[in-house]
């Protein structure tokens, strides 16, 4: 049950810039040198990451790439969701007509599937990229403070 | 992020023989017909669920398979875990090389989703879903799960 390495590496993207360069805009090589993903992968990824709104493009000498909005506002489960087709289990969580199996009107699997899906929401819906933002920086400071005693 | 089909297979299998449980060693083929499955892909998921010790094979005419426990002992996660290898929703870390953003979001998001769903399905017994499948609408009746 794995979620692809493209949204996981969206998250990295957007959180560089949420955590480096929340209101000026930043050029791609300079997150792929800090996140370690290659320029060609990230920008495949920020041009399903701009469909989605989430992230938009500034032209000129100090251009590249901001936040399409205020980190407080994006969601994890929202970049997930703009990568993957399907961010649930089985694709009967969405509907039973998804499911083809004759016997489907008794499933009680299914509400194992629902029941994933729902735990998997409740932290990526609730989880914004200020927040993580936020962590990140707390945790890197304590880091440090400890490194200079 | 799927759970493969021999995860969710197996599980109905597994559900259909808990159902049973009781009543002698169930054949494959019966569980096949009613779940609308193939016999031949159960058999390699029986084999795999045998050897993980969760089913108890018997050979013979009078043969098949019972579970190896009292469905009550059974969790979701056990069963899940034989079918689907690894449940954790990203690969495992290879800490040398993974960046700074990497190995935080590993530790605040990625390890917390793959701890919740697994404190979710070790909640879940093999027993409590064949009560939710007896105590079902009994409006549409059928012997499948």
């Amino acid at each position: 049950m794995k979620l692809s390495t493209k949204s996981r590496y969206a998250l990295e993207g957007l959180l560089y810039i949420a955590i480096h360069s929340p209101t000026e805009a930043v050029r791609i090589k300079q997150i792929a040198e800090c996140t370690k993903i290659s320029v060609a992968y990230l920008e495949q990824i920020f041009f399903l990451l701009k469909k989605s709104n989430l992230l938009t493009t500034v032209r000129g000498s100090k251009g590249g790439y901001t936040l399409a909005k205020p980190s407080q506002e994006i969601t994890v489960g929202m970049i997930i969701r703009s990568i993957e087709t399907h961010i649930v289990p089985v694709a009967c969580v969405g509907s039973l007509s998804e499911c083809n199996s004759r016997v489907r009107a008794n499933c009680v699997s299914r509400q194992i599937w629902i029941q994933i899906n729902d735990t998997i929401n409740r932290i990526v819906d609730h989880l914004t990229l200020q927040d993580l933002a936020d962590r990140y920086k707390a945790q890197n400071l304590t880091a440090k403070k400890g490194d200079s005693q | 992020m799927k759970i493969s089909t021999r995860g969710r297979y197996g599980l109905r299998a597994l559900l259909d023989l808990a159902v049973h449980d009781g009543q002698g060693c169930i054949a494959l083929s019966d569980i096949a017909s009613r779940q609308a499955l193939s016999f031949n892909y159960l058999e390699g998921i029986f084999a795999h669920l045998k050897r993980a010790g969760l089913v108890i094979g018997t050979a013979g005419s009078m043969g098949g398979y019972t579970l190896a426990k009292p469905p009550k002992e059974i969790t979701v996660h056990e069963i899940l875990l034989v079918l689907e290898g690894d449940l954790s929703v990203t690969d495992r870390a290879l800490p040398e090389k993974d960046s700074e953003i990497r190995s935080f979001l590993r530790s605040e998001v990625w390890d917390v989703l793959d701890q919740e769903i697994e404190n979710l399905l070790k909640t879940i017994t093999i027993a409590d879903l064949t009560d939710a499948f007896l105590h079902r609408d009994h409006s549409s009746q059928c012997s499948c799960l």
